[in-house]
């Protein structure tokens, strides 16, 4: 019988963790991810986890553990924030090179310099060309969900990538929310075991990994983009499955939220769109015609469903909470890949974006009606008078 | 959705199957200037070849009860001359023989 | 943590001819003709047997080996990267011994051997080794040790001896020796500071019985086990490549290289020679040696002398007798 409890992210993460029966674990404490581990530990030491927990002697170590780990069979785990997501970045693409679908649990946190246990995305979407699944969670609920969703995702066999799995540092990963657990015989319907096509083994030796020529690289580049291609149907699939098995209501890439007849729509992920759409109901309400549309995965990109949500509006403002210093829009990363989403649509939408949330800051509700107010001045203007707004420092309303 | 000639593909993840008894996709026995060459009379069968070849290329024929060179593979680094106990083994220029290999005139 | 059962007792070979005719390590790769590593690595492969996984970090064990597209191991093996072998190997570890428990894998924990150069071991590798020593996997950690980065082209590492020629230590004027720093001592990092290690011994390819039963005894320990072998580079000592086991003779008979197994906390050397021959026998055969002047084969001779008073690194660099400072 499904049972409903209280718990942050990271607790919410290891018993989807639990469900899902990892095998092996591997460990580094950083805030703010760190409790997804302890609480993981506690499950080993009592027993209610059967799994090799293994303490990494640093983030590049955890990774390295897990790749052998799940190139060897077993389904694996581990996760990182912050500067010890940036120290493993050697092992990201021969991991999702390799096809060896390892599950990584991200809670944002800014990068260094200094330290900032803050959340921002940064951190995660810095890797996001290396071949990864990717998305965000919302709350603690959709944080446990997306762990069993990904597992199914990447370990299919028409895919076979690795995944970073994330949520903000402390909004989501600390701040507890609602989850409702499932049975044993849910998680099982929806989550065959794990199965590699080439695993280690001495029954069926293969060379995982051998040098190639230069002109040999290009086809690895392929294989790769192309599993990036085959990843939407199967992701579809994944949800469209999950829905029916727990009885939710996820859209697989795209969220919209009080979208009918709006005229200006805000663009978000993560934990801030919770505000965000009491921003945009509490706006409805005053006669404001704004909604909202949450993304859920950032790899791969949902071009489409991008550009379908989008191109009904005549303003969006894309919510930025990560970095790109020096980037086309000089800004953060979202509104770079939204902008080529609907670039080839006869009418575009006009577009902006917001720095929100940096550092690890709460985004007011009043910093939406700001968000709100700078679209409506753009469809006035028929134009965007910035690419992008740092919130709450601007010299001028 | 994409045309790749068959010479060019790589397998899904670069995992190739793993050789049985030799690597023909490396073939190496046209690296040598010189060939070492058994006098079997002196052979005492002390194993020293067999067991200091890199590339594993002498092999110790039980039935026969000698030691069996690989040319295809020998690189003809001469450690088994050098290591030989009873100068059974000795250099002889590879291009001497009728079934000298000639160094390719492009890198394989 | 429940440990797999490994029943598997793989036996000491007494003599050369009783050698196991299986090899592992086949035909076929693309090491220099003479190379050291690929020697020690086909003596590896036969002592292990078939129920082995190999890990192998960027080096000349994975480049010349693999190149393009194939490889010469018949078991499994897997690359690594540079800085991580020793955690991949942990992993592979690990996820045998939860899949053999969970009866999701039938038979033994399989050999689980990594396969790493001198940087891979104890420089850039050197967190990822001490960390698989530290946490008892029950896998052996071999470091082959051509005395330098020799897949990039001859640079230093950590194991590069004093007053070698490298392209990161080049001798010239202001610099007469080449390298001025004396090398770190790999198994001496391993034992005596990580509890779990049950064995730790030091090899060559100039005696590959001993190698072989050093290989098999680490793999029959229940635990980590650190192998350290000498294998002489060609290319990068610059000596002709039928000199191989001849350097790694010398190696031994002037002490620049010590034969021992460190087991429950006691040394017990091998091929101790009963009289040392001064260590310019060796020096004066390799090219990398040749721009030394007396003053510093001397200090050479003189850390070589305190070195073989007692495993490790002596307190002090002794310095060269007064009067012979170049």
């Amino acid at each position: 019988m499904a049972k409903e409890m209280v718990l942050s992210g990271c607790a919410a993460s290891a018993q989807a963790a639990k469900y899902a029966k990892v095998d092996v674990v591997c460990s580094y404490p950083i805030r703010p991810y760190t409790a997804l581990m302890m609480e993981l530990a506690k499950m080993v030491a009592n027993g209610e986890l059967d799994a090799e927990f293994i303490h990494g002697e640093g983030e590049h170590a955890q990774l390295s553990v897990v790749l052998g780990a799940a190139a060897a069979g077993a389904r694996v785990l581990t996760g990182s924030s912050g500067v010890g997501v940036t120290y493993a970045f050697e092992t990201y693409s021969p991991i999702a090179g390799g096809r060896v679908p390892v599950q990584m649990m991200i809670a944002d946190r800014a990068l260094d310099p200094p330290g900032d246990f803050g959340s921002e995305h940064t951190d995660a979407m810095s890797c996001r060309d290396q071949g990864w699944i990717m998305g965000w969670a919302e709350n603690p609920q959709e944080a446990f969900d997306n762990c069993l969703i990904n597992y199914r995702i990447g370990e299919d066999h028409r895919v076979l990538l690795p995944q970073f799995v994330c949520q903000d540092g402390y909004f989501v990963s600390h701040i507890p929310g609602k989850v409702v657990l499932p049975e044993q015989s849910q998680v099982d319907e929806f989550l065959p075991p794990y199965k590699l096509p080439h695993p280690l083994d001495p029954k069926h030796p293969v060379s995982h990994g051998p040098q190639i020529r230069p002109d040999q690289g290009t086809i690895m580049d392929l294989q790769r983009a192309q599993a990036m291609l085959d990843a939407p149907a199967v992701i579809k699939e994944a949800i469209e499955d999950f829905n029916r098995i727990f009885g939710r209501k996820y859209s697989p890439f795209v969220e919209e939220y009080m979208t009918e007849d709006a005229e200006m729509a805000l663009f978000i992920m993560g934990a801030h769109t919770m505000t965000a759409r009491h921003a945009v109901k509490h706006l409805r309400s005053k006669g404001v015609k704004i909604g909202l549309v949450k993304l859920r995965f950032v790899r791969p990109w949902p071009t489409q469903e991008v550009a379908e949500a989008l191109s009904k509006f005549k303003a969006v403002g894309v919510i930025e909470t990560s970095t790109s210093y020096g980037g086309a829009m000089r800004g953060g990363n979202l509104l770079h890949e939204v902008r080529a989403s609907l670039y080839d649509l006869p009418q575009r939408p006009l577009t902006t974006s917001f720095m929100a949330g940096l550092g690890g800051e709460m985004v007011p509700l009043k910093e939406f009606y700001y968000m709100a107010d700078i679209l409506s001045k753009m469809i006035k203007d028929g134009k965007a008078k910035k690419t992008v707004y740092w919130v709450g420092f601007e010299a001028e309303a | 959705m994409f045309n790749i000639p068959k010479e060019k593909e790589v397998p899904l993840g670069c995992i190739t199957p793993a050789p049985v008894t030799e690597q023909p996709m490396m073939i190496t026995g046209n690296w040598r200037e010189y060939r070492p060459v058994i006098d079997q009379e002196k052979c005492n069968l002390c194993m020293n070849c067999i067991v200091y070849c890199p590339d594993a290329c002498w092999q110790l024929n039980e039935a026969e009860d000698e030691v069996v060179w690989n040319a295809k593979y020998c690189k003809g680094c001469l450690i088994c001359v050098n290591e030989c106990t009873t100068e059974a083994l000795s250099k002889v220029y590879e291009l001497d023989f009728a079934d000298g290999v000639v160094r390719l005139e492009k890198p394989f | 943590m429940a440990v797999a059962v490994k029943t598997q007792n793989l036996p000491l070979i007494k003599k050369i001819r009783n050698i196991p005719k299986e090899e592992y390590y086949v035909p076929g790769h693309r090491t220099c003709a003479g190379c050291g590593p690929a020697l020690q690595y086909k003596l590896v492969a036969k002592a292990a047997g078939p129920n082995t996984i190999f890990l192998g970090p960027t080096g000349c064990m994975y480049v010349a080996n693999a190149s393009y597209l194939c490889t010469p191991y018949a078991v499994p093996w897997m690359h690594t990267q540079i800085t991580n072998a020793g955690a991949v190997a942990s992993g592979v570890e690990a996820a045998y011994q939860v899949l053999i428990r969970k009866g999701k894998r039938e038979g033994e924990l399989p050999n689980i051997i990594v396969m790493a150069g001198d940087g891979g071991s104890v420089d850039i590798g050197l967190q990822a080794m001490s960390a698989m020593m530290y946490r008892g996997h029950d896998a052996l950690f071999i470091c082959y040790d051509n005395e330098a980065y020799a897949n990039t082209g001859i640079q230093t590492s950590p194991t590069t001896p004093y007053g070698a020629n490298t392209t990161f230590t080049p001798p010239g004027p202001a610099i007469p020796e080449g390298k001025k720093l004396f090398p770190k001592d790999p198994p001496q990092l391993v034992i005596g500071g990580h509890p779990a290690v049950k064995y730790v011994a030091t090899a060559s390819v100039a005696y590959p019985v001993d190698l072989m039963n050093k290989v098999r005894k680490g793999l029959n320990v229940q635990g980590p086990a650190f192998l350290h072998i000498h294998a002489p580079c060609p290319k990068g000592w610059k000596f002709n490549e039928s000199k191989t086991v001849e350097i790694a003779k010398l190696a031994i008979q002037t002490g620049m290289w010590v034969l021992y197994e460190w087991e429950n906390g006691e040394y017990k050397y091998q091929h101790k020679p009963k009289e040392y021959k001064p260590v310019r026998e060796y020096m004066k055969l390799q090219g990398r040696f040749a721009h030394l002047q007396e003053a510093h084969i001397a200090k050479m001779q003189a850390f070589v002398d305190a070195k073989l008073k007692a495993p490790g690194i002596p307190v002090e660099i002794p310095l060269p007798a007064p009067g012979a400072e170049a």
